[in-house]
């Protein structure tokens, strides 16, 4: 339970973190993970300086790197998960940007306001440079209105499909005209700002300084949206939850300004959370299945050569693939992705950088007094499956713990490519 | 797999009618309608054209006075055209093309499009991938519609496949059926390291049905020992794959030459979906779209001769 907790409210934990959250009660092990740390901002310090280095050389794809890094080094995982969940939920891809220091701040913001307020969140976005790049919004005219962001805006920031007419759409975008990026940073041009007064959802105003936004979170459907995506993203992949689920959750949202975190916790201390209805059932994504394999080995390895792994896995940070994110669930599993799922965890493990806890995978079980290999291979099927494997399967892998030929450690590398391989091992 | 007739008819219930609601030519539900016999081998190949390709200095109406009057600089003439008739003919880097079309192997639709065209690449890219005009939903593209329509039995390989970037074309997004994205065969691959008693042990543990594990188990272990199978049919066929054709040197070649290798490993896929980038062309055209057209013209040549 505790792995399972540690699985979706961030990126798996290692042997030792288990061992004490199993000490506590489980609400108080998910206030922490919600609240984060109140010191030791190393990692934090050391991330910003890495992040420095990596603007100074203006490549966008070299953030993904910094980020991979810090989801090595993160004492504070849960925004680090939630903060992923906003770049899918508010795509905007480095691809067509182009411009690393918008995306990092893009990045900042998000990462403020993952487990905030939502609705300041839309505020910010709706000014984002990066956003703005992305959604061709650059310049607004009064005579043209860029009806995209006030599209995307309803369809796949606030409402979801079929909630707003075209009308609405129309209507909206002239709210939006005269925003404007000028020298990289948000500008109100009001020679371009269509002042008029606009008719949405039946509301006739002239809507000023993005008032439009709060209109339309004040649309039912809105939290139901955003509620329904946080359940998907926490607790199930499917079927499709149902409004008994929801609708307690948006009311939440609701009746506490768009606090998400407060949302967060309370998903996460629910029965149903822990329930047979959520272990197991999300399928990892590549940045689970990556950053989960390693920070449950307490490892690390090359951030850049992972980066450039997840983008082989079809989850590139900072470059999703269109407006709508990743899917996510069965999306990630076909073909060529399960193989090359498999193949990367192989060169993760065969990699000469990767590091288990500063040393390599014998001495890292070694100094947790596993030695066997049928403990090796429990402590491994402990640690990251959510299912239980088929008998004969943990006795075939503890028979290739054991004769798989090479060291030690290289005999455990095998193994965990074998058990990474499993149709098991895809699910978190 | 169905017939190309059956595949015309189904685009056409679903597809073109949607555009407008205006009913399927006649032509076609005739095509559809009449008997012709079966073609089980038959794979479709599209090579998508990304960016806006000039479709009228591919096919060249070079005699059309209109033409040359409104393309000074571009207008390419009857002096420089690969002649098809006296009033259209090949831009002068398709040789390929055109000797396929001397030996009755291609075949050019004209004037394929939709009313009203719009300008903008997303949209207009959106539109010819769903056959959705806007205000409508477009979650699935003609082809995905196809695919989901047809369900036909591809021995538990993918029925398409996109080969190229990691970006699924809209065309294949569909409600069921899944097209993979592969950049490459390697990838199709399981990197053991060599290590037989490694690959022995994952087929054994993958290969066991998972009874009691729920759907979405099931759903990863099916595919996962189909992933499995396809990668080893693919390995097996590229120790046998030879050919004496010498594909050029780019991404659509080898893309294609990939495709070739699949057909050839008996994979059950009846489409593929390939892309050649790079016709956003607004200056120095003419250069640029030569350039294109001649790989185009060269790797297609290549694939159909393989």
């Amino acid at each position: 339970m505790a792995a399972h907790l540690f699985r979706r409210a961030g990126f798996a934990a290692n042997i030792d973190q288990l061992d004490q959250a199993v000490e506590q009660e489980p609400a108080d092990v998910v206030k922490r993970l919600v609240i984060g740390p109140s010191e030791s901002k190393e990692a934090e310090r050391e991330s910003a300086e890495f992040a420095q280095a990596i603007l100074a050389s203006g490549d966008p794809k070299q953030l993904s790197a910094w980020w991979v890094y810090t989801l090595f080094r993160t004492e504070y995982p849960l925004q680090e998960k939630m903060t992923l969940f906003w770049h899918g939920h508010f795509a905007t891809s480095a691809e067509k940007v182009q411009d690393a220091n918008a995306m990092y701040s893009q990045n900042q913001m998000l990462r403020r306001f993952a487990l905030g307020d939502f609705s300041a969140m839309a505020h910010e976005i709706s000014r984002d440079p990066a956003m703005l790049i992305y959604l061709d919004s650059v310049t607004n005219r009064k005579a043209h209105p860029n009806e995209n962001f006030a599209r995307e805006l309803m369809e796949l920031f606030c409402l979801g499909e079929g909630h707003y007419s075209e009308r609405d759409v129309q209507e909206l975008a002239r709210c939006f005209t005269g925003w404007e990026i000028r020298h990289g940073r948000f500008r109100f041009n009001r020679y371009q700002h269509d002042s008029g007064d606009k008719s949405i959802f039946g509301k006739t105003d002239r809507f000023p300084d993005g008032s439009a936004i709060d209109l339309v979170l004040q649309r039912p459907a809105a939290p139901r949206f955003i509620a329904g995506k946080l359940v998907r993203y926490l607790v199930f992949d499917e079927p499709v939850a149902s409004r008994a689920l929801i609708d307690p959750l948006a009311q939440q949202l609701r009746e506490q300004a768009w606090d998400i975190g407060a949302v967060v916790d309370r998903i996460l201390a629910s029965n149903l959370f822990f329930s047979d209805h959520a272990v197991g059932r999300k399928v990892r994504s590549p940045v689970d299945l990556t950053i989960g394999l390693l920070r449950s080995l307490g490892g690390s390895t090359n951030a850049q050569r992972l980066a450039g792994e997840l983008v082989f896995l079809g989850q590139g940070l900072f470059y999703p693939p269109n407006v709508k994110g990743w899917d996510g669930g069965r999306a990630w599993i076909n073909a060529s992705m399960l193989l090359g799922r498999a193949n990367v965890v192989g060169r993760l493990l065969r990699d000469k950088t990767t590091r288990y806890g500063r040393g390599d995978l014998e001495s890292y079980f070694r100094n947790m007094g596993i030695r066997s290999a049928a403990d090796v291979v429990h402590a491994l099927c402990e640690l990251m499956l959510a299912v239980p494997l088929p008998k004969d399967a943990r006795e075939r892998l503890t028979a290739l713990a054991e004769h798989g030929g090479g060291n030690p450690s290289q005999r455990i590398a095998k193994t965990i490519h074998a058990l990474a391989t499993l149709p098991e091992f895809q699910l978190g | 797999m169905s017939t190309r007739r059956e595949f015309l008819a189904t685009l056409g219930s679903s597809a073109i009618v949607s555009i407008g609601a205006v009913t399927p030519p006649a032509f076609l539900l005739k095509a559809a309608a009449a008997e012709a016999k079966e073609e089980p081998e038959t794979v479709l190949v599209i090579i998508q054209l990304s960016g806006g390709n000039d479709g009228l200095n591919t096919v060249v109406p070079y005699s059309d006075d209109t033409y040359r009057r409104d393309r000074p600089a571009l207008a390419i003439g009857a002096d420089r055209v690969l002649k098809i008739d006296d009033e259209c003919g090949f831009h002068p880097s398709l040789r390929g093309m055109a000797d396929l079309f001397e030996s009755g192997k291609l075949a050019i639709v004209h004037g394929v499009g939709y009313p009203n065209p719009n300008r903008s690449h997303f949209e207009s890219m959106d539109i010819w991938h769903t056959c959705q005009r806007k205000g409508s939903p477009r979650s699935t593209g003609w082809l995905g519609r196809y695919l989901d329509a047809s369900q036909t039995g591809s021995g538990g390989d993918a029925p398409a496949l996109h080969l190229g970037g990691d970006k699924q074309p809209l065309a294949l997004a569909a409600e069921q059926v899944r097209s993979p994205t592969i950049g490459s065969l390697d990838r199709f691959r399981l990197h053991d390291g060599g290590d037989t008693q490694l690959r022995e042990t994952i087929e054994e543990l993958v290969g066991q049905s998972r009874e009691g594990g729920g759907d979405l188990l099931r759903f990863i272990q099916t595919s996962s020992k189909a992933a499995l199978k396809a990668g080893r049919r693919i390995e097996a066929a590229r120790r046998g794959y030879q050919t004496p054709i010498d594909y050029p040197q780019n991404r659509l070649a080898e893309n294609l030459h990939t495709v070739a290798q699949l057909i050839d490993a008996g994979l059950g896929t009846r489409v593929y979906y390939l892309e050649l980038a790079g016709f956003d062309t607004h200056s120095q055209q003419a250069g640029a779209h030569a350039a294109l057209l001649n790989e185009l013209g060269g790797g297609v040549s290549a694939f159909l001769q393989d």
